[in-house]
């Protein structure tokens, strides 16, 4: 007997399909290094080293059509749940929420992104798509 | 003033280690203990529970004296939301236990320190004691913030250094 229920990889596969299709590129998510026992990094004297995680397929938007007159719209990055979940499982982090809210930031086009927030896009209880809201770097701000 | 705000933070951090080691955070795959210093930490939009976040704000520097006395003000901030086994029905008794272990810590004699130069712990050299001493205020507490199930308090202490010759 066929299956009721469509695979729950169904989503995620269109999902990155249609990421591709739409102008999906690669950017890079700056995660720190495990912390330094010593108290020199606690005092901010030494800072951690970085490593950068290719991302791809993603979308980044900087405008979108829903807007509220007056309030800038902070970018927006549309990421694959599949390299999501395989970054997580590759860099050992209990969860994409943890690994988002660990990250320094993404870099795009050598600007680097702070992650303001990290939501997740689901179908049969499973992550098709995360939606980053970026904030877009302090030096740019005119 | 630099030294001084290093000060205050080991010295503080290892009172409240003294009273109740139980207190750590995990920070960056690191355990270690539950307080920190906002701008010495990378941004983030994740608040660390139970935990005390120290914040510098006001500055003031008082020059009629021989060495001129630095004024700053220590905004030490934390939050709870009570533990999941007990449905977040003992965060009142967690905020008072961290009220309690901030009052003792802050409290206890003497309430100075040596000022500690720490420049050099970045290659492994321990602090060294400076001439003079920080000391501090009584702290004020804040009315607690109820957020959903988040229970937060910032309490707020003045910290005096003298301003050695050569010091930045």
């Amino acid at each position: 007997m066929p299956d009721a229920l469509p695979s729950t990889n169904a989503a995620a596969r269109t999902a990155d399909t249609l990421l591709r299709a739409t102008g999906g590129r690669t950017v890079l998510l700056r995660m720190p290094m495990p912390a330094s026992p010593l108290a020199s990094e606690q005092l901010g004297l030494a800072t951690p080293y970085f490593q950068d995680v290719p991302l791809a397929p993603v979308v980044f938007r900087k405008a979108r059509a829903a807007s509220v007159a007056g309030k800038p719209i902070p970018p927006e990055l549309l990421v694959s749940a599949t390299i999501v979940e395989l970054t997580v499982g590759t860099l050992d982090y209990a969860s994409a929420s943890l690994l988002f809210a660990e990250a320094l930031g993404v870099v795009i086009d050598d600007e680097l992104f702070a992650i303001e927030s990290a939501a997740t896009e689901q179908a049969f209880g499973k992550p098709y798509l995360y939606r980053l809201t970026l904030r877009t770097p302090q030096a740019q701000i005119v | 003033m630099q030294n001084a705000k290093d000060t205050f933070y080991l010295t503080l951090q290892q009172r409240l280690t003294a009273l109740n080691p139980a207190r750590t955070i995990v920070i960056r795959g690191q355990r270690r203990p539950g307080t920190l210093v906002t701008e010495n930490e990378m941004p983030t939009a994740q608040v660390p529970l139970d935990a005390f976040r120290l914040a510098w704000t006001a500055l003031s520097i008082d020059r009629t004296g021989a060495l001129p006395l630095v004024t700053m003000q220590c905004e030490i901030a934390y939050v709870t939301d009570g533990t999941h086994a007990l449905a977040g029905m003992d965060r009142g008794r967690l905020l008072a236990a961290m009220d309690a272990e901030l009052v003792t810590a802050l409290a206890q004699t003497p309430q100075s320190a040596p000022k500690l130069n720490c420049t050099a712990t970045d290659s492994g050299v321990a602090p060294t004691p400076m001439q003079t001493s920080i000391f501090w205020s009584a702290p004020t507490f804040n009315a607690a913030k109820t957020t959903a199930e988040r229970l937060e308090r910032t309490a707020t202490i003045d910290v005096f250094a003298y301003q050695e010759a050569g010091e930045l």
